[in-house]
């Protein structure tokens, strides 16, 4: 036998993966927007690859820190990355896209998504290995117990981002960056679940593809739950062309619908994904029923809701498919080894569904605050003038137009504007105008942008850390 | 089988249920649930050293030792957090000591201090 060479497995790190990363995110399609939204081409996402080069991917952060910067660029990657796989187009039509169409299917670009596509999840993913461990020997008996046990989502109760919308200043402005959060994952509903339909694997391949037929309206365009959803954004005034609101995700909006790409995508995770499905389906029902009443009471009658009503329907029975048709025969056919991957998956869907829920309110809450914010420049500006606070500093200059893309940080800052005029982004349909001598407080994580209304405008980002101790 | 949540580590780290005590202890990194009663004459388990390797608990009464496998092996557990969910068998094999005889599958929580060694490190930002 002639000598085999060794065998080394992949790995990228360190300086050569900050490169590939770059490489990969300079491709034009990907480089920043001079509008807030995109207009009808969801070949185009802005990944900010400017800003790339001073991130480090290699520590996997914790919960803590999930929602800072680095994660998300972390997850627009992964979403990137992950929709190759999926086909879109402009909703009206090719022509006059095709370089952008190309540059987004292209080899080049996949080739390169997927170089780094595992050290992207191990950064975007590898908190979910601390913040869930399963122990001890887990049986059929033990996990039907366990199953049971489960509270659905709480029934009646409303989750924090629902409270959120309800309680904010202004319910529709919050319920529309509500539906936002959730077009990534419902205009393309089912994708990356259908990643699990491919291969050979017996009766449960057929029970996963039942369960997609359901998603798909069974092949009549017009029961298709995302054409259902569309009718739902469209009631309330959002448009449908995909990624047309790519710079007003939330981190953990997109954390959570990565997770099932991820899962999907690597199929050693096969039993995670079934954990999560089982979940999912189960919970649906209650939170669908919540959806629809919240939008009613946010919009009144005009608001289409047949997208939820229809999932209430339909995922009593998802609920009970899992269990019995997925997860039961899966465990006969392979053994209890599988169930401490099941009942992660459930457990990591429930984490991120916390870690949304609070990156949400949290995002409300901020909107809602602008105006004090802008107020809160006053005092906190003082402080930094007085010496009786240091911060960093960055002197800025930039001129018309320059539109900071969405992103947000990892400490609180100051906002001051020495001249001009400012538009300051908080959310869909959250703004301030800000003028020389005016400012306001950026709070840690919050998403945000900005853009430049006068010819020039000349600014300072002081990084405060934690605005509070400007006050004291 | 009765499911328990609890907190792995301050106030109510310990579920009672039917007379046993269970903790969610950490050895070498790695987290399980036990019973908190050593199997020779109910010593606390809890408050065991572990052996250098790691393999073994060391009940601080008799010194008698428990593999640590074989404790890992035992309860089918899930920690999300700093809270884990723990489904308690039905009949506690009690091999050697007997926990106290109960009626019905009473549960309630209370404080048990753990040894350093098995001690969850807390992680901090
Ligand atoms: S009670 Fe533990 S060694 Fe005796
Ligand atoms: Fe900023």
């Amino acid at each position: 036998m002639s000598r085999v060479p060794q065998h080394v497995p992949f790995e990228l790190g360190g300086a050569a993966l900050r490169d590939a990363i770059i490489q990969y995110a300079t491709n034009p399609i990907y480089l920043d927007a001079d509008d807030w939204q995109n207009h009808d081409n969801p070949y185009r996402r802005q990944l900010r690859p400017q800003i790339l080069p001073h991130l480090d991917f290699d520590r996997v952060p914790g919960r803590e820190n999930i929602l800072d910067y680095p994660s998300l660029a972390a997850q627009r990657l992964l979403t990137t990355i992950y929709e190759a796989d999926l086909v879109f187009f402009p909703k009206s039509g090719l022509k006059g896209k095709e370089e952008d169409f190309r540059a987004f299917y292209s080899p080049s670009n996949r080739a390169l998504g997927e170089k780094i596509r595992p050290a992207l999840e191990r950064y975007a993913f590898g908190f979910l290995d601390d913040e869930v461990e399963t122990s001890g020997k887990w049986t059929k008996a033990s996990l039907d117990s366990y199953l049971d046990s489960l509270e659905m989502n709480g029934g009646d109760e409303q989750s924090p981002a629902e409270r959120a919308i309800l309680g904010s200043a202004d319910p529709r402005r919050a319920a529309r960056m509500w539906l936002v959060q959730f077009t990534a994952d419902f205009l393309s509903e089912a994708s990356p679940m259908l990643r699990n339909v491919l291969g050979y694997y017996g009766p449960t391949q057929s029970e996963w593809f039942k369960v997609i037929i359901d998603e798909y309206g069974y092949g009549v365009h017009d029961t298709k739950h995302s054409t259902l959803f569309e009718r739902t954004l469209t009631s309330v005034g959002l448009r449908t062309d995909v990624h047309r609101y790519w710079q007003y995700y939330l981190n953990s909006s997109l954390l959570l619908n990565n997770y099932f790409h991820y899962l999907g995508k690597n199929h050693e995770h096969f039993f995670r994904y079934v954990g999560a499905l089982f979940y999912t389906e189960s919970s649906l029902v209650d939170f669908c029923r919540r959806a629809d009443r919240l939008l009613r009471e946010v919009f009144g009658d005009s608001v289409d809701t047949e997208y939820f009503t229809e999932h209430i329907h339909i995922d009593q029975h998802h609920g009970r498919m899992a269990r019995e048709k997925i997860l039961d025969p899966l465990i006969e056919a392979h053994g209890e080894g599988i169930i401490p991957d099941i009942v992660r998956g459930i457990e990591e869907y429930r984490v991120l569904l916390d870690v949304s829920d609070g990156d949400f309110s949290a995002q409300i809450s901020w909107m809602d605050d602008q105006p004090e914010l802008k107020k809160l420049h006053g005092p906190v500006y003082e402080a930094i003038r007085e010496g009786r606070v240091e911060a960093p500093v960055a002197h800025l200059v930039e001129p018309f137009n320059e539109l900071s893309n969405t992103h947000c940080h990892e400490g609180d800052e100051l906002c001051h504007i020495v001249s001009g005029t400012m538009r300051f982004e908080s959310g869909l349909d959250s703004s301030l105008i800000l003028e020389a001598g005016e400012g306001v407080v950026i709070k840690r994580n919050r998403l945000h942008g900005a853009d430049i209304l006068s010819d020039e405008c000349v600014y300072e980002i002081h990084s405060v850390g934690d605005y509070r101790s400007c006050l004291l | 089988m009765p499911v328990v949540s609890f907190s792995v580590a301050g106030r109510d780290n310990c579920v009672v249920v039917g007379g046993t005590a269970y903790v969610y202890a950490t050895v070498k990194g790695r987290g399980f649930v036990m019973n908190a009663q050593c199997p020779h004459r109910g010593g606390p388990l809890h408050l065991a050293d572990v052996t250098a390797d790691g393999s073994q608990l060391v009940c601080p009464w008799h010194e008698r030792k428990t593999a640590t496998a074989r404790l890992r092996g035992r309860i089918p557990s899930v920690r999300t957090g700093k809270r884990v969910t723990a489904v308690i068998p039905d009949q506690p094999v009690s091999r050697g000591y007997a926990a106290a005889a109960v009626c019905g599958g009473a549960t309630s929580r209370e404080h048990r201090p753990l040894s350093p060694s098995i001690t969850t490190p807390v992680t901090e930002s």
